[in-house]
């Protein structure tokens, strides 16, 4: 009897994927949730071979193209009120909170001023407020705490329309100059993520699929289900300990060594790679197990389906067979997370960022919450947002792209 | 004796006859046993008291003060210290101590040396202390306790919703599936963890508000789940079989609909349950979870990495965790195999 995960349809292990995501997507950071494309995913696994396509089919197909052109519309019509909604949310609650900025700045001053007083005369200031009214309704004014929380909305609203992200509190540097700081950081990681999980995924799942319960397929599958298991920050931990901290092979963390400026151009690059391998892998174990799951399941569905069997009948090599009709089927369940990729390059991972002291844009949101400095919080969450749902339609435009079968949001969204 | 029926009775017979799957809920129903039961194993009270002819029992109740046993302090009582005054005096009065006698929140600090202690027999601490002195073994096992607890409410909850809510929008459609699609896709597109990162550094979260906040945003997978498989039941023949026969539709959701539909719903357990354990030490870590002193394996896996020079604090949480979540997903594959048979009939 057959009994491991990975032999059983793609559709299932994406299912488990999605109900799986709190835990997963929390391993990656800045994901969350997502329930499957409106209609996507079911008709996305019935694969046959489309592109021998008859008239009626195609005029069936430009029908579907205006349908799907109005779908794309409305997804990108519901961005702005989700964004709107997300955004004020956050923005409410950051300005509940107890120890905003003002409060912060009070106690900066104040405990400067104790440490002043202490050193002339010998005992303290009054310790409360150290500043004058006038001066805390100027600081009022300036981050907006002087007005009700909707109207403040509004304005601030306004200026992320103009792409201004305020100031952050703690460094008094634009947000968006400190955000583009940490660009470079999270996506250097993002896009060898990508390449490397793609790049090994695919090959491995075609490999599975075809040496199905082979040696290989067995002793592939348990450092797979291991990483199925274990979330990606785990594995980073436990790397952490073995490699870099007991064997010390690896640096303990950061981006790049202290003397980085002074290496040779070889050296640098060696650099980079020596402090990136760990953080690489804790990545990849994320979305090494599901992407090449998807891979073998789908393929081996392929595999088994009559135009396979058509094609080997009618005389193609085996392998003909696989490469050119059976693979070019099996990539379209991939597609469908090819956009979550967008916001994983940027965002990162929190968690990640955090064990390897890696400085990009998760230790950045990471930071900015502990030391409540909202106007970066609140910068993060509008570009995190906003990739996120761009992220999501671009899944779907892959998937439409590659599967021209595909309706989105016409009878198929009730569900199948 | 509940009477199973023939098919579900097959597929116990499956799940059974996968070992690794099989084998696993045994363990898992025993570790949940144990850390139910964990008072008994790990704690700093004594089991059993035996002074001057009476018996104590101070595991569960109120504590009791030292003066009890002829100490002279009125606050809780020192077992350990009790158990080697009471060998010492030799008047036939005994301790009987738990496997670990520490309790998760007492710091064991030893004189002139400072924590965290290295895991040693001799010392009581089978797996060390933390950097403030705590029982690893004790913060592990109540730890995982809390998680446990936490995953399963967190899973109550978001099923409880996700049926009820994805029943309705699959069985009676119209407006009501309409808004709630809609819904689902805006509040899907939540950035998760970071909103709860913010909410909880606003509020310091408890249990049940850090829970609540984690429903909020962990119902829609089922819901949508349950929508798309209500759907497809109620197209089928027996509904509308059912509907002729003239049964209302509470008895159609509940006693055909619904039964059909078991599958689903127990195959996402295992994974609901690995995810929920995952979500909360992953908070815990990074400091937005539940507040110290509880304990909890972020936490310590937050000791852990600030603290490497001390190993036995990061190993041992980490391959609890691989260990316990490498169970789970066992006991999902053997449970997802026994409830979807279907074998591969592929071109060779």
């Amino acid at each position: 009897m057959e009994r491991e995960l990975w032999t059983l349809p793609g559709a299932w292990v994406r299912k488990v994927r999605d109900v799986t995501t709190v835990g997963d997507r929390l391993a990656h950071g800045s994901s969350w949730p997502r329930p499957l494309p409106l209609g996507s995913v079911a008709t996305a696994t019935k694969t046959r071979h489309w592109w021998h396509i008859d008239g009626t089919i195609a005029r069936l197909a430009i029908r579907a193209r205006v349908v799907l052109t109005a779908y794309f519309i409305r997804r990108l019509l519901l961005i702005v009120p989700t964004f709107i909604g997300i955004s004020l949310l956050v923005f409410t609650l950051t300005r509940l909170v107890p120890g905003g900025p003002i409060e912060r700045m009070l106690n900066e001053a104040a405990m400067a001023n104790q440490s002043a007083a202490a050193l002339s005369s010998g005992f303290g200031g009054a310790g409360g407020s150290t500043l004058s009214e006038e001066q805390l309704e100027d600081l009022k004014a300036y981050y907006g705490f002087d007005k009700p929380i909707f109207e403040a909305y509004v304005v601030w609203l306004g200026r992320v329309l103009v792409l201004d992200l305020g100031h952050s509190t703690r460094y008094t540097e634009p947000v968006w100059d400190i955000i583009r700081d940490r660009f470079p950081i999270s996506i250097f990681y993002g896009v060898a993520t990508l390449i490397l999980t793609y790049g090994v995924c695919i090959p491995l799942g075609i490999v599975k699929a075809i040496r199905h319960k082979s040696g290989f397929d067995n002793a592939t599958s348990a450092v797979i289900f291991f990483g199925y298991a274990i979330p990606g920050y785990v594995v980073g931990i436990a790397l952490l300990t073995a490699f870099a901290s007991e064997l010390e092979w690896f640096p303990l963390g950061g981006f790049i060594s202290d003397d980085f400026d002074d290496l040779s151009t070889t050296q640098k690059i060696g650099d980079v790679l020596d402090h990136a391998a760990l953080p690489l892998l804790s990545y990849m174990a994320g979305s090494f197990a599901v992407t090449t799951l998807m891979m073998k399941n789908s393929l081996m569905d392929n595999l088994a389906a009559d135009y396979v069997r058509t094609a080997v009948a009618k005389g193609l090599t085996f392998k003909r067979a696989v490469f050119r009709h059976a693979m070019r089927n099996s990539l379209i369940p991939i597609a469908t997370s090819f956009g979550g990729n967008i916001s994983l390059i940027l965002t990162g991972s929190f968690l990640i960022e955090k064990i390897f002291n890696i400085d990009g844009f998760g230790l950045l949101g990471f930071e900015s919450l502990v030391e409540r400095d909202y106007p970066i919080v609140m910068g993060i969450l509008v570009i995190a947002s906003i990739l996120f749902l761009i992220g999501n339609i671009l899944s779907d435009i892959c998937v439409a792209l590659v599967d021209p079968r595909v309706k989105f949001g016409a009878a198929g969204d009730r569900g199948d | 004796m509940i009477e199973l029926s023939p098919l579900a009775r097959k597929q116990w017979q499956r799940f059974r006859s996968i070992k690794r799957g099989y084998y696993s809920a045994i363990v898992m129903a025993a570790l949940l046993g144990v850390s139910c039961a964990a008072e008994l194993l790990v704690n700093s009270r004594a089991l059993i008291v035996s002074y001057q002819g009476e018996w104590y029992f101070p595991t569960y109740g109120a504590f009791l003060p030292g003066t009890t046993f002829g100490l002279d302090y009125d606050y809780e009582t020192n077992y350990r210290e009790l158990a080697a005054r009471l060998i010492e005096e030799d008047r036939g009065d005994w301790v009987l101590l738990p496997i670990v006698p520490f309790d998760p929140f007492e710091n064991d600090l030893q004189a002139g040396v400072y924590p965290p202690y290295a895991p040693s027999v001799a010392g009581g601490h089978f797996l060390g202390t933390d950097t403030t002195g705590r029982d690893v073994v004790a913060r592990l096992l109540y730890g995982f306790r809390i998680a446990i607890a936490f995953a399963l409410l967190l899973l109550a909850c978001n099923y409880a919703i996700g049926i009820a809510i994805g029943c309705a929008m699959g069985f009676w459609g119209g407006a009501f599936d309409l808004l709630f699609q809609r819904l689902i896709e805006v509040w899907s597109n939540v950035p998760f963890l970071y909103v709860i990162m913010i909410i909880a550094s606003v509020m310091v979260p408890n249990f049940w508000t850090l829970a609540t906040v984690m429903v909020l945003f962990g119902w829609m997978s089922m819901t949508w789940y349950m929508r798309t498989s209500t759907y497809k039941e109620k197209a089928r023949e027996y509904v509308m079989a059912a509907r002729a026969l003239g049964a209302s539709n509470v008895r159609i959701i509940a006693r055909h609909v619904l039964p059909n539909t078991i599958s689903v719903i127990v195959t996402f357990i295992p994974f609901s349950i690995a995810s929920g354990i995952t979500a909360l030490t992953a908070l815990d870590y990074l400091g937005f979870g539940l507040p110290p002193p509880t304990p909890s394996w972020g936490e310590l896996l937050d000791q852990g990495t600030a603290n490497l020079d001390y190993p036995w604090i990061v190993s041992s949480v980490v391959i609890a965790m691989v260990v316990v979540l490498l169970m789970v997903t066992y006991i999902g594959e053997a449970i997802r195999e026994a409830f979807d048979p279907k074998q591969f009939s592929y071109y060779e």
